[in-house]
């Protein structure tokens, strides 16, 4: 597979299907980077064109130097849901634990068929519910470590604070998570 | 030194993520396993944290790539393909359609009394299905034909019959139908029948009359 740094230099040229490689390439993480974090996959879909968009028409700042293409990805899609974030802030409604609650009970009934699609449908529905009750600063930590999968020094260069920081928020989201999560239902054993 | 619960609780992540060195690790277990606050704190994180891992990523939409593209590099042209027409075959709408064609040519084939063995390479020939064709339409031209005459001779018939049909007492030609002789009702069960053979009867005698006008 074409390394993405080649793939840049090839888009850099002119060269379409080089960029119709990278999107298809980076689509789906970015996509979910933005589903996780707005958790409405609608929002997810315009702001991940708004992401594309926006990195097609910097392509010419990105240098190597900077890291990997995909953290620049993200730092790009991070502070693109930021402004997202921060421009709907006041839109926004979020609902109670004890909204949450009914529907995730609803979910544990036993009527319903246990098989693995369902299983994980209905965690990651939990999850998404979960993570929209933490701050966003924590939240896109525990999205970028668990979810994407990143390096501690990946997301502190994403969210450019110093790594006592991203430790410190990763900790604090995890730990956040796991107690929403616990009064949600889910507990070990 | 023991650690206390803030501590556990600070580097609770550090210990998920394996950073911990290994004399930290002892004295983190030493704590969690004789806490009953830190040990279940640890247990969910951990149960959290696993099943977070274990999620997979959410599908895009499947034209997401395809609004990208149109965006950033401009509505493409799409590649004219000849043969792009064959996946609709396999369609369950086309198949069915398909396999109702096929029954219907079966059943006319069978009505038509054509049989597989008739048809060879020089039947799928143009000029004989042509040729078979006009064969065919003449012959059903001279069978028409043919109806029609034979129709205006049965409503010739029944016209004449009338007057068999209801014989006049002061007829002036001798009958020689046995049937008047019969009682009434033979007479009205075999009318239809006794009619047509008088008027037969009738027009032979009449025919050398007119042959000779």
């Amino acid at each position: 597979m074409e390394p993405d740094a080649q793939l840049v230099q090839r888009c850099l040229r002119g060269e379409g299907p080089a960029w119709e490689e990278l999107v298809r390439r980076h689509t789906r993480r970015v996509y979910n980077l933005c589903y996780r974090f707005t958790g409405n996959s609608f929002e997810a879909e315009d702001l991940s064109q708004e992401v594309f968009l926006r990195i097609y028409r910097t392509l010419a700042s990105y240098r190597t130097a900077f890291g990997g293409f995909p953290t620049w990805l993200t730092s790009v899609t991070r502070n693109l849901l930021v402004d997202h974030y921060r421009r709907t802030r006041h839109d926004r409604v979020t609902d109670s634990l004890e909204d949450v609650m009914p529907k995730v009970e609803e979910k544990h009934s036993p009527v319903r068929t246990p098989d693995k699609a369902a299983l994980a449908s209905e965690l990651s529905a939990q999850v998404q519910s979960a993570l929209s009750r933490l701050s966003p600063d924590l939240r896109e930590a525990v999205i970028l470590r668990d979810l994407q999968g990143l390096e501690y020094n990946e997301i502190q260069e994403v969210l450019s604070v110093p790594e006592g920081t991203v430790k410190s928020r990763i900790n604090r989201g995890r730990i956040e998570l796991a107690r929403v999560l616990q009064e949600m239902g889910l507990r070990p054993g | 030194m023991t650690w206390t619960c803030v501590q556990i609780e600070e580097r609770l992540s550090d210990y998920v993520d394996g950073l911990l060195s290994a004399s930290e690790q002892r004295e983190f277990r030493a704590h969690v396993d004789s806490c009953r606050q830190c040990a279940p704190l640890l247990a969910q994180v951990t149960l959290v944290v696993g099943r977070l891992r274990t999620l997979e990523m959410e599908a895009a939409p499947a034209a997401l790539v395809s609004k990208i593209l149109d965006q950033t590099l401009g509505p493409r042209k799409t590649r004219r393909n000849w043969l792009g027409w064959l996946p609709m075959l396999w369609q369950p709408r086309f198949a069915m359609g398909t396999v109702t064609v096929l029954a219907t040519l079966l059943i006319i084939f069978q009505a038509a009394g054509i049989r597989r063995s008739d048809i060879t390479a020089a039947s799928l020939n143009p000029v004989n299905i042509f040729h078979a064709a006009d064969r065919h339409v003449h012959l059903a031209f001279a069978r028409s034909v043919k109806f029609v005459n034979d129709l205006r001779v049965v409503y010739e018939i029944q016209s004449r019959l009338q007057p068999a049909g209801n014989p006049a007492p002061n007829n002036a030609e001798p009958s020689p139908v046995p049937s008047q002789q019969k009682s009434p009702n033979e007479s009205q069960r075999g009318h239809s029948a006794n009619g047509t053979f008088a008027f037969a009867t009738a027009i032979l005698a009449d025919a050398p009359t007119r042959s000779s006008r």
